[in-house]
């Protein structure tokens, strides 16, 4: 359509033919509008996340024993802002993907060698050193403290590890076989289990730690990891249980009842039709168990004890409650080096992740 | 191949009933579509022969012998699904071969007999996809192949032409029947389309409401309906129904009247198919209301003495115009009367 009728006169034919040219300019520079604005939206939300992790980074290995200073943060923050803004342009001005490549090259070369030229002579990995020696946070605290208070890093490291993937174990076994039922088989109370899972789920968990105490106090689970085990999966359950019978909900009955006309039992046409179809929930729903066990404080925090049984969550801490204000360094080395499996099972299993919600809904 | 029979077999939930009463012997190697609305019962029944439901009464025997109780595994039948329920997560090969994995058939054995039924539905080329890969009509060919692979006593195809445009639905009812022909396997087809059903089944079996209203052939259903349901279902455009009273064989339909041969008393159904009505200067006077040209003939809708009457006239362009007065007559004897109360079709006759 040509423009609005604003004039009476009735417009000749030629000039009822639209622009062609004036509108797909007008339509890319919208475009281009619309995507600038929203790239400018992602940064700035984005700066209150990132800005305190990258500090975090900068500072386990720049910072040295007594104080902290903002000046190296300050000097990588004005130099890979401004490559990061300049990368944006590229990206919505360069029209083909080789040519951005090359420019987003360009910029990382130069802000590295800048990086390099000027913070570069500040950088050490000292801060790191508690990775291959015990007793750091008694040299630093001197003889203040008792000594041998700290077991490696690396038993706290294992017994995190050791939670975590029991945790993924339980409630993957647990959760595909529970939320495949639930979806599948009509039982007496099917709709009054389902709800009070979701009560349950909404219920604070928080509020029955004495009483998970005393009980793992009088079983004599206290101060062992199988406790704290024991105790997340059960907690966790309800909603990892809903989420997997959202996805198997997805799965239509047909390819079941077709295996098992194909020959399969029930039990085959689980593992070799149904299983398959849920994979993506499979793998969502172990790195969400994998990280919330891995980021546990709470309640390892209350049932956990001896400091063999630490896990990295209490090392952290016990670090940064001794340390705090004496040595920055060494607690924001610790807690990179804690962050680190979480960001890693972030990055390559994202794709999944977002997925989650999706079941989750259709639940 | 087996010879399949249904014996009272009946099918209910907690306050449903799918099926209430199934009687249905079929022949070794036959074709029969079961045809029927949505809800009739059609489906339920094609599981329950499957194994996936068990019958709440009744017997089901192959080849002579109960098989309520053996598992869906065990009872050696193809099925395929409208939706095809092809395995996403396997290749088409792996998907054909599937079936013969619970067979103890080895493996290059299977994948040659894989690469027969893959060439038999003309898929050969497609092994190596993921059904993903694949349009609606190779989809529906790989779970020909897949319920074909393991030599199944009976096919099930549960509306396998639904969900493919109306070209390839064409195509593939041609295709089928052939594949059925050249292996000689029992088939069921369930369907609602009258279509698919007269083209490519030996006998139907049209249900409704979990019964069975008639079984027979096409040309049965179609001249000798036993129920105003079947009637009314067979049929296209459909028959024109009229309810009428009879008194002293004199049938009465609003302001027309028709002498009667046979026995028929109180209110009754007057059928007629738009197909046997022709425009004849003899005939009763009716008003145009509306023509359809449809291709091949023109159907038009008239008001008449009788109320709204459907009519075809071959030809493609219409010869009469709305509004126009026609006058129509009906061979007697193709005029069907049916016992309003029961449904039940009359022996009575329109007399010449």
């Amino acid at each position: 359509m040509s423009a609005a009728g604003t004039s009476d006169a009735l417009p000749a034919a030629a000039s009822l033919r639209p622009d062609w040219r004036s509108l797909a300019r007008q339509a890319l520079l919208k475009r281009g509008a619309g995507q600038s604005v929203l790239l400018a939206f992602l940064l700035l939300v984005s700066l209150p996340i990132i800005l305190p992790y990258f500090w975090m980074l900068v500072i386990s290995f720049t910072a040295r024993s007594g104080g902290v200073s903002t000046d190296v943060l300050w000097t990588a923050c004005a130099i890979v802002v401004p490559a990061v803004l300049i990368y944006s342009v590229v990206h919505l001005v360069a029209p083909s993907p080789r040519l951005r490549l090359v420019g987003g090259l360009f910029l990382f070369v130069i802000a590295g060698a800048l990086l390099a030229a000027l913070i570069g002579g500040q950088l050490h990995v000292a801060n790191y050193r508690f990775l291959w020696r015990t007793n750091i946070i008694e040299e630093i605290r001197s003889k203040a403290t008792a000594g041998g208070q700290f077991p490696s890093v690396w038993i706290a490291f294992r017994n995190s590890l050791a939670l975590a993937v029991s945790q993924t174990v339980i409630i993957l076994t647990v959760a595909s076989l529970a939320g495949y039922y639930i979806s599948r088989f009509a039982f007496r109370g099917r709709e009054a289990f389902l709800q009070g899972m979701l009560v349950l789920h909404a219920f604070p968990a928080m509020t029955l730690i004495i009483p998970i105490f005393l009980i793992l106090h009088w079983v004599g689970l206290l101060d062992t990891i199988l406790g704290v085990m024991l105790v997340l999966a059960t907690i966790e359950l309800p909603f990892y249980v809903f989420v997997m019978k959202g996805f198997f909900d997805a799965v239509p009955w047909d390819i079941e009842m077709s295996a098992m006309t194909d020959g399969a039992s029930r039990r085959q046409a689980f593992r070799l039709v149904v299983l398959p179809q849920v994979r993506v929930g499979l793998i969502a729903v172990g790195v969400f168990a994998f990280i919330r066990a891995w980021e546990e404080y709470i309640f390892v925090r209350t049932m956990l004890i001896e400091n063999t049984n630490w896990v990295m969550s209490l090392y952290l801490f016990w670090v940064s409650d001794d340390i705090m204000g004496v040595d920055y360094g060494i607690v924001a080395a610790v807690s990179v080096f804690y962050v680190l499996p979480s960001l890693l099972l972030y990055l390559f299993c994202q794709k999944y992740l977002t997925q989650m919600t999706i079941g989750g809904i259709r639940g | 191949m087996a010879r399949i029979e249904l014996k009272d077999v009946r099918k209910s939930w907690i306050g449903a009933t799918a099926v209430e009463r199934i009687d249905l012997t079929i022949e070794d190697g036959a074709f029969v579509a079961v045809l029927g609305p949505s809800g009739c019962g059609k489906t339920t029944t094609l599981l329950m022969l499957a194994g996936i439901y068990s019958p709440t009464a009744g017997e089901i025997a192959f080849d002579g012998a109960r098989v309520n109780d053996v598992e869906a595994r065990d009872r050696n039948v193809g099925i395929v699904f409208q939706s095809y329920a092809l395995y996403p997560n396997m290749s088409v090969l792996d998907n054909i071969m599937f079936p013969l994995r619970f067979k103890k058939v080895e493996r290059a054995q299977a994948e040659a007999r894989a690469r027969e039924i893959a060439a038999l539905v003309r898929i050969d080329a497609l092994l190596d996809r993921r059904p993903a890969q694949l349009s609606g009509g190779q989809q529906q060919r790989v779970a020909l192949a897949r319920a074909l692979v393991k030599r199944p006593h009976l096919l099930l195809l549960d509306e396998p032409l639904s969900n493919l445009d109306a070209a390839l639905r064409l195509s593939m009812r041609t295709e089928i029947r052939r594949i059925q022909r050249e292996l000689g396997v029992t088939t069921i087809l369930v369907t609602h389309d009258q279509i698919e059903a007269t083209t490519m089944a030996d006998r139907i079996v049209v249900m409704n409401g979990g019964r069975i209203e008639q079984e027979g052939t096409a040309k049965d259903l179609y001249e000798r309906p036993a129920t105003l349901f079947v009637a009314g279902f067979v049929g296209s455009p459909p028959i024109n129904l009229f309810e009428g009273d009879v008194q002293a064989g004199t049938l009465t339909v609003r302001d027309a009247q028709l002498r009667l041969a046979g026995t028929a008393q109180g209110s009754v159904v007057l059928g007629i198919r738009p197909e046997s009505l022709k425009v004849d200067p003899a005939g009763t006077p009716a008003r145009l209301i509306a023509a359809e040209p449809m291709g091949r003939e023109v159907l038009y809708t008239a008001e008449g003495p009788m109320g709204l009457v459907r009519f075809l006239e071959p030809g493609a362009e219409a010869r009469h115009r709305e509004g126009e007065s026609v006058t129509l007559t009906f061979p007697p004897q193709e005029a069907l009367i049916f016992d309003k109360a029961s449904g039940q079709r009359l022996e009575a006759r329109i007399a010449a």
